[in-house]
């Protein structure tokens, strides 16, 4: 009986060979598709809730999807980010709605995660003032979630981007990385600086080195090249007051819209909730450009919209 | 035990434990939550010689300091400096030192002459609240009125204890504890240590329970001065090398005006026939009160502690209420020229910080304003400045409760009589538009209490935006983060660029700090508060008008935002 014998050298080019059909089919992939290629070739769904609560809100949305369990698996991680960035009450529609994000977390719970983490790294201080005043520490910790203003260095890491066109690697929250599901939460505002504050922008929270976008070529961009990278499993958009004017801190003026729309299409839902503010998508630099790396559709005509 | 209990001296040590304890809870639970709720100064409206300080030199009655003064000056008269021996939390601090790491100093047989300088040091202190330092500045020009200059902050025991430990050891401990928690987030995420996070868990429920840690913040509170103020404290206990309770028995002015109440109180210490003049009460005697001869003692240095009646080992010493004479001296003797020498070093201490190159005064009108620096930002609420000067113990309670460690003692901003004084620094912390906090601290309304609506009038500064360092100005960068951050709506954007620009809407604008905080240009910022927008010469009432004054053109810009927006109809018009 004889061994079967391959050459040291042929092993050799056999497994160079194997690992650059990889690369070339995960690079290729990437740019054909994106990370969430197959996702994004098809017509995204979004869908909206309206005239609930807004804990039933969230409900009647994530269910529009096919409920949380399609999203959170029992034992997972999740990770999720509100706008939780002012020293500013609910009423004033500048952070998060509390009962929307206590809603998410007790569906994440009674999907079966394991630890639900709520997140964000504010722009005020101090961060123990925004997590109460928001409400969102009370009303997230009261549905089983752990609420954590980030804050030492030590909680974020550097991460490389790739594929992207002006950042080039950024402080994350390393509970971002280390989650297995991260569900996006952001509140419908105007922005002074980006015209609108959405899902991607919202995405800002969860990175240290902020400075480094305002001082770059472009700040539009590198929400886009973060927004490349970072893709939430779940995008829930809260709608249910909105601000209107002096964004995205306020005082300004304030809209009830009594809205949720929850999708796996971040771009799509940034596109809604801008048209809530009577902006285009393609108007918002920060928009077009994810849209143009592949992030997403901004078109909301090309957007199935299911309103429940 | 319970003979232990029967001696005076041990209930004296329980008392002693037990007011620093409160001393160190008050302080531990002072923040920006409790300062509206618990007297967090409570020990320092307590002491009689702030609020005599305060009122000589502001030359009004502020009875909030006198009801609360009122308790430890009857407590006096009745018992002479028992707050000193059994209260003073500086006191009990020295006396721990002195157990702890052995600084029981030499004992001198013979009474130093050293003892009145605690006399002549509050002589000095009155005759620089008495002496006419600077013009109260007032919105009415008729009432010019002069305010004395309250050196107190120097030489007042529990502001100086205070100081120390706001602005270095509350600083230290806050250190070590996020310390901790580094090192416990660390372990977190490491996969070997994971079933260690109840330790986490544990630590964060000390700190919260001890009120020093809420949710992680980014960094431990950190002080300018810290060291200062420790060294400054530290000299007082090292003092205790030469002699016990040096500070106490020398040069506190506070032990000395109490035992000056004291000297009709009608305690006495009594020696009986059984003493064998051993002594042992001369060498224990903290003060040095009891000299040569246990029959003669001097009444105001006695601090009520008991040591003398504890060491007697024939128990020959007895400490009652009498009215019999006994070997009590309450003389002071103090002389004449010393005296003298005293008030010129009082009016020394008015002229000198005068003396002030760096300060600069401007008299236009009925404005008296002392300008020393472009960054002599103070807290909202804050009096006039040469009032507020004169105001202010320099206790630091102001800075433990802000939550943002904003408030920073003043280095040179107001000039030599102002440094320690509370300044904020938007570089270090923005001014939350909604706290109050530090204007409920205040132990003597330096910091006026104010309200959260008052907080949109009450100017503190102006911001102003450096255009050859800003981003967004100079670089046509996309930026306006401090449009952003900006809680008042100060700040607008010149849209005639290529990108939004900052600008700055001074009556609105009241110098909290918040841009300069944000600002992501390093190191100074390319906005930052200037001092030319405060407004404490005015009252409230005009300030609170110019602000109203404003409303118009920001409910202008308002109304254009909307519509460049077009936020007024959506699509979805029906939902």
């Amino acid at each position: 009986m004889s061994h079967d014998t391959i050459t040291r050298r042929e092993f050799f080019r056999r497994a160079a060979a194997l690992g650059v059909a990889a690369y070339g089919l995960a690079e290729g992939g990437w740019l054909l598709l994106g990370e969430e290629g197959a996702l994004a070739a098809a017509r995204p769904t979004i869908v909206v809730a309206s005239k609930r609560e807004p804990a039933a809100l969230v409900r009647a949305a994530v269910d529009g999807l096919g409920g949380m369990k399609r999203f959170v698996k029992p034992g997972a991680v999740v990770l999720v980010k509100p706008n939780m960035a002012w020293a500013r009450k609910p009423e004033q529609a500048a952070t998060t709605n509390p009962q929307v994000v206590a809603e998410v977390v007790r569906l994440c719970r009674a999907a079966g995660a394991r630890e639900v983490r709520v997140m964000d790294n504010p722009v005020d201080r101090p961060g123990s003032l925004i997590a109460t005043m928001s409400g969102i520490a009370a009303a997230a910790e009261a549905a089983g979630a752990k609420v954590t203003v980030a804050s030492s260095p030590a909680m974020f890491q550097r991460k490389a981007l790739k594929h992207s066109k002006v950042l080039k690697s950024a402080e994350v929250l390393r509970d971002l990385l280390r989650a297995d599901v991260f569900i996006n939460l952001p509140i419908v505002k105007v922005h002074g600086s980006t015209g609108v504050t959405l899902g991607c922008k919202n995405l800002m929270g969860t990175v240290s080195d902020r400075g480094a976008w305002h001082n770059s070529a472009s700040l539009d961009q590198c929400i886009a090249d973060y927004a490349a990278q970072m893709r939430p499993h779940l995008v829930i958009v809260d709608a249910v007051r909105i601000l209107t004017t002096n964004g995205p801190k306020g005082p300004g003026r304030t809209k009830d819209l009594g809205l949720v729309a929850a999708g796996t299409d971040g771009l799509a839902l940034d596109a809604y909730g801008a048209s809530l503010l009577g902006r285009k998508a393609q108007d918002i630099g920060h928009l077009r450009l994810a849209h143009e790396m592949g992030v997403g559709e901004i078109d909301l005509k090309r957007v199935t919209i299911k309103h429940v | 035990m319970s003979s232990r209990l029967r001696s005076g001296r041990a209930w004296r040590r329980l008392s002693q434990v037990a007011f620093l304890l409160a001393f160190l809870l008050l302080f531990a639970f002072a923040s920006f939550r409790t300062a509206a709720r618990l007297p967090v100064d409570l020990f320092l409206r307590a002491d009689p010689l702030i609020a005599l300080s305060a009122m000589l030199s502001l030359r009004e009655v502020m009875l909030p300091l006198v009801w609360y003064a009122l308790p430890v000056l009857v407590l006096s008269v009745l018992l002479g400096r028992i707050f000193c021996g059994w209260i003073c939390p500086m006191g009990t601090a020295i006396d721990l030192a002195e157990r702890l790491f052995g600084v029981r100093g030499r004992r001198p047989a013979q009474a130093s002459p050293w003892w009145r300088v605690k006399h002549y040091v509050l002589i000095a202190l009155l005759v620089t609240a008495l002496l006419p330092a600077a013009l109260r500045s007032q919105s009415d020009p008729g009432l010019s009125q002069t305010v004395g200059l309250s050196a107190v902050y120097l030489v007042d025991p529990i502001a100086i204890l205070t100081r120390t430990m706001t602005l270095a050891g509350f600083p230290a401990v806050e250190a070590g504890l996020v310390f901790s928690r580094e090192v416990v987030t660390g372990w977190q995420y490491s996969d070997l240590v994971v079933r260690h996070a109840w330790l986490a868990q544990a630590l964060h429920n000390v700190g919260m329970g001890l009120g020093l840690v809420t949710r992680p913040d980014p960094l431990p509170a950190t002080f300018r001065l810290g060291l200062v103020a420790f060294l400054m404290f530290a000299l007082i206990i090292a003092l205790g090398r030469f002699a016990r309770r040096f500070w106490c028995r020398n040069l506190c002015p506070l032990g000395a005006l109490l035992g000056v109440l004291g000297k009709a109180s009608p305690l006495r210490l009594r020696v009986s026939e059984a003493c064998t003049r051993c002594l042992r009460c001369v060498n224990e005697c903290k003060m040095g009160a009891i000299t040569d001869d246990p029959r003669k003692y001097h009444g105001p240095e006695c601090i009520v502690c008991y040591g003398c009646v504890a060491v007697c080992p024939e128990g020959a010493i007895s400490l009652t209420a009498s009215r019999q004479q006994t070997g009590r001296d309450d003389r002071l003797g103090l002389a004449r020229r010393r005296v003298l020498e005293a008030v010129g070093v009082g009016i020394a201490a008015v002229v000198l910080p005068k003396v002030d190159w760096t300060a600069r005064r401007s008299q236009s009108g009925e404005r008296v304003l002392k300008i020393s620096s472009e960054r002599l930002v103070r807290p909202p609420g804050a009096l006039a400045e040469d009032s507020f000067v004169t105001a202010c113990v320099r206790c630091g309670e102001c800075m433990k409760v802000c939550p943002t460690n904003t408030l920073q003692p003043a280095l040179g901003e107001g000039g030599l009589e102002a440094i320690g004084t509370p300044v904020i620094v938007g570089r270090i912390g923005p001014c939350l538009d909604q706290c109050t906090a530090c204007g409920h601290a205040c132990p003597t309304s330096a910091i006026a209490p104010f309200t959260v609506a008052e907080k949109k009038h009450l100017y503190m500064g102006t911001a102003n935006v450096d255009r050859s360092k800003c981003i967004a100005w100079a670089e046509d960068k996309q930026c306006v983060v401090c449009d952003e951050a900006c809680s008042y709506d100060a700040i607008y954007q010149d849209n005639s660029g290529p990108v939004g620009r900052p600008m700055v809407d001074a009556h609105i604008c009241v110098g909290c700090g918040q841009c300069e905080w944000v600002c992501p240009v390093e190191p100074k910022g390319a906005i930052y508060v200037y001092s030319s927008g405060d407004r404490r010469h005015l009252s409230r009432a005009a300030q609170k008008a110019i602000r109203a004054g404003a409303a118009e053109r920001q409910a202008a810009r308002a109304e254009a935002e909307t519509r460049q927006d077009g936020a007024t109809e959506s699509p979805y018009p029906g939902l």
